[in-house]
């Protein structure tokens, strides 16, 4: 297991499961350890993320109308010396895992090299493709990756009208190919007004091709997509306020046999504020590790141009990725902390707050032009009383 | 194999289960919360025998 030491303890990566554990410091003594300095007198150091989302090109020629870093055919790529000396600022601060993205990831040729230059530093790596001409030799590429998601939103129709264009089909072999492999894949669902109503076959069917698991996002309006047609595409305020009881009924349904995961992502927990069960017991949600908004708390992005960002949706910080070990000093990323530690009404007195930490900011600042409450969180739409179903 | 250590699952704040591969936005295991008191009691003895087993190394600047 590799430990990280936090001022309440630490964060334990374990190394014979797939698993990251929050031990209080009674479980880091009983495991023979000292917290040092980190728990000298009432230590508020900040804590480093313990995810990092790398860019790795900013090439694709897929076109995606939504993509958030609005990639291109002739995007530029950093050099491998470039990425290694990042994954080197990873291992110094103590993170955890890599998600290395682009762009179209794949489209480069050392993709092995990194993600053995990761595991080297002790660094978890897995990948985000969009699945578009993975070859089997790039398969063989990825076989250090702990696990790739295939971004696939559903079948024909439905995955064209998330990204414009229908390449499920080339998605879907993509799954095969990797499961073929014996890699562990996954999906990644964009959730959008159209995707949402065919989840449980778009499950299904990525379940069929030998997904383990699929990771639900919210569409967000960053890159390309942070236009009009946002407001168009996004979930309504019915279908936000029904997440709680979907969720529900795929852990008895394409979940029920144990080998099938379902993940939500940062930007879906405010909807579950809807959900008058999962309300009353947030001790739960922070007791499965469920992480609302982390940007620039326990997640961060590097940008294609080795910067810093809270999240990969987020303006980039002035910080280099190399100086990662600066992140307390760097005033942008602590006003995204400061914002989450003394939050505004409604989300003050929200029962998730605490692991919500006040919805999806992106979406806020396209929105409503602030860094505030998440507009769309059911919670703050009531508080307003600004929405109409 | 190392004596066992006592790990105890009142010293366990949170459990983050599976590694996520999405390059975007961070994800949580979600239907776990919704598993049987059964399922979940044996997801968290697994990590704590893990705990009590697994070589520790230390990460970041403290790492050793």
């Amino acid at each position: 297991m590799i430990v990280r030491y936090e001022s309440w303890g630490a964060w334990v990566k374990l190394e014979t499961q797939a698993a990251i554990v929050a031990l209080d410091r009674d479980g880091v003594r009983a495991l023979g350890l000292d917290g040092g300095r980190a728990w000298d007198g009432e230590s508020t150091r900040e804590s480093a993320p313990i995810e990092v989302h790398m860019a790795v090109t900013a090439r694709c020629g897929a076109g995606c109308e939504g993509c958030y870093i609005d990639a291109r055919p002739d995007g530029i790529e950093p050099p491998r010396e470039a990425l290694e000396r990042e994954l080197d600022a990873l291992a110094d601060a103590g993170v955890f895992t890599v998600a290395f993205g682009g762009g179209e990831p794949t489209t480069r040729d050392d993709l092995d090299v990194l993600a053995e230059a990761a595991m080297a530093r002790g660094i978890t790596p897995v990948l985000t493709t969009s699945g578009l001409g993975l070859t089997d030799a790039r398969v063989e590429k990825l076989r250090r990756f702990a696990q790739v998601n295939v971004s696939y939103d559903g079948p024909g129709e439905t995955y064209a009208m998330v990204r414009g264009f229908d390449a499920s089909a080339a998605a879907e072999r993509a799954i095969e190919r990797l499961a073929a492999a014996g890699i562990r894949v996954g999906a990644n669902v964009v959730l959008t007004r159209a995707s949402f109503p065919r989840l449980d076959e778009t499950l299904a069917r990525a379940k069929s091709l030998g997904a383990c698991e699929a990771q639900l996002l919210r569409y967000k309006p960053a890159g390309r997509a942070a236009s009009i047609e946002y407001l168009a595409r996004r979930l309504s305020s019915e279908q936000a306020r029904s997440l709680g009881p979907t969720l529900r009924r795929l852990a008895t349904t394409v979940c029920a046999a144990g080998d099938f995961n379902v993940r939500i992502d940062c930007a879906l927990v405010p909807f579950l504020s809807a959900d008058e069960t999962i309300a009353k017991d947030p001790d739960a949600l922070a007791r499965w590790g469920i992480f609302g908004c982390e940007a620039a708390g326990a997640l961060a992005a590097f940008t294609v141009d080795g910067r810093v960002a809270p999240c990969s949706f987020a303006r980039s910080s002035g910080l280099h990725a190399t100086s990662l070990g600066s992140h307390a000093g760097d005033p942008e990323l602590a006003r995204w902390r400061a914002h989450v530690a003394a939050p505004p009404e409604p989300c003050a007195s929200c029962s998730l707050r605490a692991v919500c930490k006040g919805g999806c900011k992106v979406v806020a600042s396209f929105v409503k032009g602030v860094h505030g409450p998440d507009p769309e969180c059911p919670r703050v739409v009531a508080a307003a009383g600004e929405r109409a179903a | 194999m190392s004596e066992e250590r006592e790990i105890k699952e009142e010293q366990l704040r949170a459990v983050r289960t599976g590694h996520g591969a999405n390059c975007s936005s961070i994800g949580s295991v979600i239907n776990t919360l919704f598993a049987t008191a059964t399922v979940g009691a044996a997801v968290f003895a697994a990590v704590v025998a893990a705990l009590k087993r697994e070589q520790v190394k230390v990460a970041g600047k403290d790492r050793t």
